[in-house]
């Protein structure tokens, strides 16, 4: 699949390998992926278990370090910089959603969205911060404490948190995971209509094909590898991709 | 038998896994069992070798003959005994079944080393004697040179010789204090040592000994004889017994030797050991909050594993059993590593004293059953003790907390915790109040002292929250996120806050009562001199100790004589029984007396006590009921009664002592004269820099003595204090260290529990320096709340000791609340926390984000 269109990249990876251990147990995780995440889109990457598509996250995010490649953040290539600079990166240029456990018990809501721009010791931008709040629709639960919240806000509060800062691109790991579909689908709304509205850029992480149904585009990997991209999916599409692709294999 | 297995299996298989987290509680544990330990060693040690020195040194002497009564003074330990007549000798002499007896005369005599400087004198005794030339019966043996022959020579023990970095052949001053000069002809050992501990002898011909030493010709303090072949000890004695006048009695070698090993134990060693077994007892308290504080955390951290344990059918017994059996194994290996390490411990004191100057004889270590059983039940009791609370709230988890995602307790103060610390410290303010305030009593003071530091433990996790609240609150504007996030860490488990505190707390509070009780005392001299001295410049003799040969009465004459001079006059000590009990005199002369101190109101005169009239405090003429006009009477050391005119009763007493008689009333019963301090005061118009530098003058000839002015005599009362406060710090930095290894351990296990979070905050780009601050400013928190409640506990309790004191003792205490002294231990607390939190921060930072997130 080609791409026909110049479009700016807000991450890529370029011929992706990671290696788990070392001799007869080691595992290629990624095995010569090659990405690009436009800005302004939502993409989804899918793929079973063990297909690699949470360590493509990883490693495309400054998490973890490539085996060989390249990882790229807009213009920035990861590998050169060190913990201090991609901790930076990290907390200037990228968001992230976990799965669970996504908050510091300690801090309010408030404090928890603002969290970044603390650590970098900025003021950040006020009124994109407001609106963000309303985006979410938290603004009732500003001073509550993670502890007092259902998961489906605390996912949202997550969400607010990782596009604090206006980054580059937003990594989302199975954002949905451990969330009712309900508040799930108000999630990933909410993650959609975030990039809609806003031109911001969003990678999920899911094995949900309702879930992919949400992004722009969705990429397949198996065993490593990039093996599928699919544009404007709709669950049912995902779904017999992803039959067909279990046939395969 | 199973049920014991499986615990048993189960704690081995969790120790092995948790290594780390009882790292702290071994080395807690370990240290407090290692100094208790070495300090029973040293004890033992110590006692052991002045035992076997005393043997050898006095082998040869198989009976002493001296006064049966001796007339002991308050706050010493050796009392002054009336001497023998030498003439007595000869009558021993004929004794059937003794070999040889000889006079031994005893008297203070400090030595001028090479530098200009005494030698000794700042506690253990200067003896001064006459050399005994029966080798047998003489304590000490000729090591070099010969025995003094003519006047002037005289030999000296060669521990002396070192340290005065004198030689045969050399010629220095000995204070007689009236200076005498002496060549060093020979060099003596003691029971085989270079000298008997820090004590210094000079051995002179008997004549030289009976001019310098005694009052008159004839007179000794015992005489040594030893007897022929086949004769015990015993039967010596009682052969000696019927030829001895009245008021004369014999002792047996051994008794001889066992009283001065006693004296020796009860002057220095009792106090010693005491000090230290205290400072191990201290230690071991803090242990105990640091323990039992490890054992919560790995308790609250191992709830889902006990709680499956239970649901797959483990009693509560089992899963209590288990969490004893870990605390057994921890409290067993750390328990007895801590006995190999205070034999150590003695071992490297006994490497370390000599090179300070501190007795310690070599030889093998005296390690006996008891001071090994008694480190090692300690330890174990103090670690199981610690850990059975804990063990008991293992055994309670319920099945279902299995499934339950928090293990943290962050529950904050109960109630009934609240109203048991608020009625604890009343108790404790109230049964304080009243020691101090209204009955005077150090008992009483002291149960409240204690009840207080129970009220503080108790209270600790109701103010934990709120002090952390208040004293973290300037690290958000100051430290941003970072230091808002340390802040609320500190606060997440209040329980957990308050006991790590409590162990710095209690480390803290001690130092800071030993602070301001020195200051207090250092405050009281200050005062006393202040009020009562109205001289300008003092020759004095050290008041810590009993050291040193004094001042020569002929020195306040000649220092009289002085042009510059207004009034000197120099303080005397006498030694007499006044209505039964030994009292020391001050002789001196009134007159002058009354001039240069101030003696507060005085009824009737000092001008004319002449040789039957004595002055006393009122304090003292209220005890014994007098009043000016009536009599009392005295008892001499020599036996004699006599009775006195009370002439004047004076209000203060603090310089002047309690009883005052002249010089020439004293001449009779006198022993060897010396003044323990000489008060001048300059006539108008000489400034004191003239004054001091002619009196220095004429104080040169005299064995350079150091003359002081008013703030230096008071300063000088005070030098003392300031090596006993060193002393304690050094002590007591172990508890203050045990107190921030449980610090750095409950830190390193909260870390562990909140690796996800860490992970997160990493994520989301908190750099490594920030989370290492954040790390540090939790420890500083922690360390902040234990110091404040340290610091508030320490200062009332000195003021208590100090209120106490003053009230149940005759002399007046002032107190001081140093406040420098009290900030610098403020920062040392603080500082300790951050090093406290240095390693944890250090683990935390490296910490693989992905790692982290990733943990279940």
């Amino acid at each position: 699949m080609t791409t026909t269109t110049v479009t700016r990249t807000a991450a890529r990876v370029v011929d992706a390998v990671k290696v788990y251990g070392t001799g007869d147990t080691s595992v290629r995780a990624l095995d010569g992926v090659s990405v690009d995440f436009s800005v302004g889109r939502f993409t989804a990457i899918m793929g079973p278990s063990g297909s690699g598509k949470s360590t493509l996250m990883h490693c495309a995010a400054g998490l973890d370090t490539l085996t060989s490649g390249t990882a790229h953040i807009g213009d920035t290539e990861l590998s050169s910089l060190d913990d201090r600079r991609l901790t930076l990166l990290r907390r200037d240029r990228v968001g992230f959603v976990f799965q669970a456990f996504n908050l510091v018990p300690t801090l309010t809501v408030a404090e928890n969205i603002r969290l970044p721009l603390d650590l970098a010791g900025g003021k950040g931008d006020p009124e994109w911060i407001d609106a963000l709040i309303d985006v979410v629709g938290l603004r009732d639960r500003l001073h509550h404490r993670p502890s007092e919240l259902s998961g489906g806000q605390q996912q949202r509060v997550a969400v607010a948190r990782a596009f604090a800062g206006r980054p580059d691109v937003v990594f989302a790991d199975e954002p949905t995971g451990n969330l009712d579909s309900r508040s799930g689908e108000e999630v990933l709304g909410l993650l959609g209509r975030t990039v809609r509205q806003t031109a911001r850029t969003v990678v999920m992480v899911t094995h949900d094909p309702v879930a992919a149904a949400h992004a722009d585009e969705v990429v397949f990997l198996a065993d490593g590898r990039l093996v599928d991209r699919m544009d404007s999916p709709t669950a049912d599409k995902v779904l017999d991709r992803m039959k067909a692709f279990e046939v395969h294999s | 038998m199973t049920v014991m297995n499986a615990s048993v299996r189960l704690s081995v298989s969790s120790l092995r896994a948790h290594k780390r987290r009882f790292a702290g509680t071994f080395l807690a544990v370990f240290l407090g069992v290692a100094f208790l330990a070495g300090t029973l060693v040293m004890g033992d040690t110590l006692r052991a070798s002045f035992d076997t020195m005393f043997g050898n040194a006095t082998s040869g002497t198989d009976a002493v003959v001296r006064s049966a009564d001796a007339i002991t003074t308050p706050g010493e330990s050796e009392g002054v005994r009336e001497p023998v007549d030498t003439d007595l000798v000869n009558t021993i002499e004929k004794v059937p079944g003794v070999a040889a007896a000889a006079p031994s005369i005893q008297g203070a005599g400090q030595l001028v080393g090479r530098n200009g400087d005494p030698i000794g004198g700042q506690g253990p005794p200067t003896l001064a004697g006459n050399w005994i030339t029966d080798p047998e019966l003489n304590a000490y043996r000729l090591a070099e040179g010969h025995a003094p022959q003519k006047s002037g020579e005289v030999v000296i023990d060669r521990g002396t010789a070192e340290r005065g970095d004198l030689n045969i052949g050399d010629t220095t001053t000995l204070r007689t204090p009236d200076p005498v000069e002496v060549t060093i002809v020979g060099l003596a050992t003691f029971g085989g040592e270079d000298g008997m501990a820090q004590v210094t002898f000079t051995g002179m011909t008997q004549a030289d000994a009976e001019k310098y030493l005694t009052a008159g010709p004839g007179e000794a303090a015992s005489i040594q004889v030893r007897a022929g072949p086949g004769v015990s000890q015993q039967e010596l004695v009682d052969a000696l017994t019927p030829v001895l006048p009245r008021g004369v009695e014999a002792i047996t070698g051994q008794e001889s030797a066992q009283e001065n090993t006693d004296m020796i134990s009860s002057q220095f060693l009792t106090v010693f050991t005491t000090l230290l077994l205290v400072f191990s007892g201290v230690a071991l308290l803090v242990a105990t909050f640091s323990i039992h504080n490890t054992f919560a955390i790995v308790v609250a951290q191992r709830t889902r594993e006990n709680a499956l344990l239970r649901a797959l059918g483990a009693s509560r017994r089992q899963v209590t059993a288990s969490t004893l059996v870990e605390a057994t194994a921890v409290a067993v290996t750390a328990s007895v590593a801590g006995l190999a390490g205070g034999i150590g411990v003695a071992a490297g004191l006994q490497a370390l004293f000599p090179a300070i100057g501190f007795p310690f004889p070599e030889g093998d270590l005296a390690i006996s059953a008891l001071s090994m059983a008694l480190p090692l039940a300690v330890g174990i009791v103090v670690c199981l003790g610690s850990a059975l609370l804990p063990a008991a709230r293992a055994g309670r988890t319920a099945p279902l907390a299995a499934l339950r995602e928090t293990a943290v307790d962050t529950s904050g103060a109960s109630r009934l915790r609240a109203v048991t610390g608020l009625g604890l410290l009343a108790l404790a303010i109230g049964v304080t109040l009243s020691g101090v305030l209204f009955s005077p009593s150090l008992w009483l003071a002291g149960t409240g002292a204690v009840l207080a530091l129970a009220a503080f433990v108790v209270l600790g996790p109701v103010a934990s929250t709120t002090a952390v609240r208040i004293l973290g609150g300037p690290l958000d504007r100051l430290r941003g996120v970072t230091g808002g996030l340390a802040r609320r860490n500190a606060l997440r488990s209040p329980k957990r806050t308050a006991a790590t505190a409590s162990a710095l707390m209690i480390g803290v509070a001690v130092v800071s009562l030993f602070t301001v009780f020195g200051a207090s005392l250092k405050a009281t001299m200050d005062q006393t001199v202040s009020r009562s001295f109205a001289g300008d410049v003092a020759v004095s003799t050290p008041s810590f100790g009993a050291g040193g040969s004094g001042l020569s009465p002929r020195l306040a004459d000649e220092v009289q004589r002085l042009p510059e001079v207004d009034t000197a006059v120099g303080l005397g000590r006498g030694v007499a029984e006044v209505d039964g009990k030994g009292r020391a005199l001050t002789v001196t002369d009134p007159v002058a007396l009354e001039r240069t101190f101030d003696l507060g109101n005085v009824q009737g005169s000092l001008r004319d006590l002449g040789t039957d009239g004595i002055a006393i405090t009122e304090k003292e003429a209220d005890k014994q009921n007098v009043t000016t006009g009536d009599r009392t009477q005295l008892t001499f050391t020599d036996g004699q009664k006599q009775t006195f005119t009370v002439r004047a009763v004076y209000g203060q007493s603090e310089l002047a002592g309690d009883y005052v008689i002249t010089r020439d009333a004293w001449a009779p019963h006198r022993t060897q004269d010396a003044d323990t301090v000489l008060a001048v005061s300059f006539k108008d118009g000489v400034s004191t820099d003239a004054g001091k530098a002619a009196v220095e003058k004429a104080a040169a000839q005299y064995g350079n003595l150091e003359v002081q002015t008013r703030d230096e005599y008071a300063q000088s009362s005070a030098g003392g204090i300031d090596m006993m406060l060193t002393l304690v710090y050094a002590l007591l930095a172990l508890a203050v260290l045990i107190a921030l290894l449980g610090i750095a351990n409950t830190l390193t296990l909260a870390i562990h529990e909140r690796t996800r979070e860490l992970g997160l905050l990493r994520a989301v780009g908190q750099t490594r320096s920030q989370l290492r601050a954040m790390v540090r400013w939790e420890s500083v928190l922690v360390a902040a709340f234990g110091t404040v409640g340290g610091l508030a506990l320490g200062a009332f309790l000195g003021w208590v000791l100090v209120k106490a004191s003053d009230g149940a003792s005759d002399s007046a205490f002032a107190f001081a609340m140093p406040p420098l002294q009290l900030a610098v231990v403020a920062l040392v607390g603080l500082t300790a926390g951050a090093l406290a939190g240095l390693r944890p921060a250090r683990r935390a930072a490296r910490l693989d984000v992905l790692r982290a997130i990733a943990t279940e």
